[in-house]
């Protein structure tokens, strides 16, 4: 599970459901700040579901992005 | 006529002491996945190097003719050992007996431990596991009565913060006293997946209907995130190393200065990508670390706190082979603004760095305070007065380096109103009360409300601003000293750290740090 480490404004998704990543790519940007903060993903995966949609605000610890990892 | 009979009972005691908590106790620790004491001891120090001090004390049954039938030693082993050829103190519980608790313990060995330490002017490593010498609700029954509180010693704990490095290792489960052990340092190191911290245990908290597991309550992801714990690595032959790699940028104490050593990093190399290192689009943002690890020497950087109030960066590091405290700003994290939590580790930081005598730089990139009402109901405010007071009473060498933002009260923390500090910036810094953006809505609300156009009226009052706000004009007022190229950067800092070397002062800091 991969959870909000700031609170702001979900900017953009990049990623769709089922999607398969590879490492270090960016999932989607949060607005915090006034300054736009990716949210990557460490290892390859897929995405199992996201919980959030654009324009959304979020608090830090809200979860965002259900990935598998073992693919 | 010689001594050898009596010195023979010495050493056969010596072995019993060896025992630990027996066979059984010493299995249960391997099976867990962790080390004994002695053996803990054993790999962290040099070779043969450990002198314990008490291996006689402990708890010995006799006999009616007063013979020993059985004797085990005090569950707290401490002596002056070795790493890396330098002379420490350690000290650690034996979980093995009574899991450290009060019950199988001598205090006075406790006591003397820190006394040795701080006496000596020698670096303290605890090994924590248990409740570190802490009292159980047993303890009313071994001792007859219940105890009033209190934590003998703690003097000793407060007056070392101010004057010798100390290093806590939580190796296992910690609780009570042991945390507070483990939370009174300097820097402190839990093993993932084996060590839990925590005032008290599951069981106890499951009466105040809180049902979690060790790991759930205490594990490295709670305590890292809180900043009662610094670090947390796989296994515990990382955390030694990691203890020692802490101790290798500090002096023995207050009364001494960090070595340099000898560099194979040109100081004078420059790097090339630095130049477009900051995006020219102020929403983007960049990673500091590869920055960071890019200007000092090689290989040198040792984070510290990476988990807590991570707008800032904070580690030890060295340039042209000198030890320097160096803070960064990570716009990754609330784009480089202080939280709470933030203004609490500089808070640490910039007094670990006065105590022990290290110059200071700071990289900064800090757009002000958090905002918002989060950051109004965790007194970020508050805190962070308390850090920029602690910047202020620093007398330590200190490099300020503006790379992007500058804004505010917690921008305007990058430097001490006291005393000089040596101050750069990059091209791409941007300063003032606050960033326009946003910043002009305040400030031009009626022009803008008024306007026939408010959208046209932003802009037009956007672009006049923002020709007005280049570093340059800034410098026209000398309100920045310099505004360097940021590839010469590591020379300008390896410059600071020969600068300051001659300027820091041993002794004691007026005010000594608090855990």
């Amino acid at each position: 599970m991969i959870y909000a480490e700031v609170s702001g404004t979900i900017s953009e998704i990049l990623v769709t459901s089922d999607q398969i990543v590879e490492k270090e790519t960016d999932l989607l940007i949060i607005e915090c700040m006034k300054m736009l903060i990716p949210v990557t993903t460490k290892n390859k995966g897929k995405i199992i579901n996201i919980y959030v949609k654009e324009n959304d605000i979020i608090n830090e610890g809200d979860k965002l992005i259900e990935m598998k990892y073992d693919i | 006529m010689s001594w050898e009979k009596e010195l023979e009972e010495k050493v056969s005691r010596e072995k019993l002491s060896e025992n630990l908590g027996g066979k059984d106790r010493i299995k249960k620790q391997h099976d867990a996945g962790l080390y004994t004491i002695r053996e803990r001891i054993d790999i962290l120090t040099d070779k043969s190097s450990f002198n314990e001090v008490g291996k006689l004390a402990g708890h010995a049954i006799y006999n009616e003719n007063n013979d020993l039938i059985d004797f085990k030693g005090s569950n707290f082993i401490f002596g002056k050992a070795k790493i890396d050829g330098r002379n420490i103190i350690v000290g650690g519980d034996d979980f093995t007996l009574r899991g450290g608790s009060a019950d199988a313990s001598i205090k006075e060995k406790h006591l003397k431990c820190e006394q040795m330490a701080l006496s000596l002017q020698l670096p303290l490593i605890r090994i924590v596991e248990g409740s570190g010498g802490g009292g159980s609700v047993k303890t009313i029954e071994t001792s007859g009565r219940a105890n009033v509180p209190e934590v003998e010693g703690w003097n000793l704990v407060v007056e070392s913060m101010g004057t010798i490095p100390r290093v806590a290792l939580g190796l296992g489960s910690v609780a009570g006293l042991g945390a507070a052990h483990l939370a009174c340092s300097h820097y402190s190191v839990m093993v993932k997946e084996k060590s839990a911290v925590f005032v008290a245990g599951p069981p106890v908290v499951e009466q105040i209907g809180q049902k979690l597991s060790k790991n759930e309550l205490g594990g490295y992801e709670i305590q890292l995130k809180s900043g009662a714990v610094d670090d947390a690595v796989d296994t515990e032959e990382e955390a030694f190393e990691a203890a020692k790699k802490f101790l290798s940028y500090l002096p023995n104490s207050v009364y001494q200065l960090s070595d340099q050593i000898i560099s194979k990093d040109d100081p004078k190399r420059t790097s090339e990508w630095l130049i477009e290192a900051i995006p020219k689009n102020i929403k983007a943002i960049y990673k500091i670390r590869p920055i960071i690890e890019d200007l000092v020497d090689k290989g040198s950087f040792f984070e510290i706190g990476k988990k807590y109030g991570k707008s800032i960066v904070t580690g030890f590091c060295r340039l042209n082979g000198w030890p320097i405290a160096l803070m960064a700003s990570d716009p990754y994290s609330y784009g480089g603004c202080w939280t709470s939590d933030t203004c609490k580790k500089v808070q640490k930081f910039v007094d670990l760095a006065e105590t022990f005598h290290l110059p200071v730089i700071y990289l900064v990139d800090c757009p002000g305070f958090q905002v918002g009402l989060d950051a109004e109901k965790k007194g970020t405010i508050k805190e962070g007065v308390r850090a920029m007071s602690a910047i202020w009473q620093t007398t330590t060498p200190w490099m300020s380096i503006i790379m992007r933002n500058c804004f505010g009260v917690a921008g305007a923390a990058h430097k001490r109103g006291s005393s000089y500090i040596s101050r750069f910036a990059w091209p791409s810094a941007r300063w003032g009360s606050l960033p326009l953006e946003g910043g002009i809505e305040a400030a031009y609300r009626s022009d803008i409300e008024n306007a026939d156009d408010p959208k046209l009226e932003l802009q037009k009052i956007t672009t006049r601003l923002n020709k007005l706000r280049s570093p340059i004009r800034s410098a026209e007022s000398f309100l920045i000293e310099e505004i360097i190229d940021p590839r010469h950067t590591r020379r300008i800092m390896c410059e600071f750290a020969d600068l300051s070397a001659p300027l820091r002062k041993i002794g004691i800091t007026n005010r000594t740090m608090r855990p």
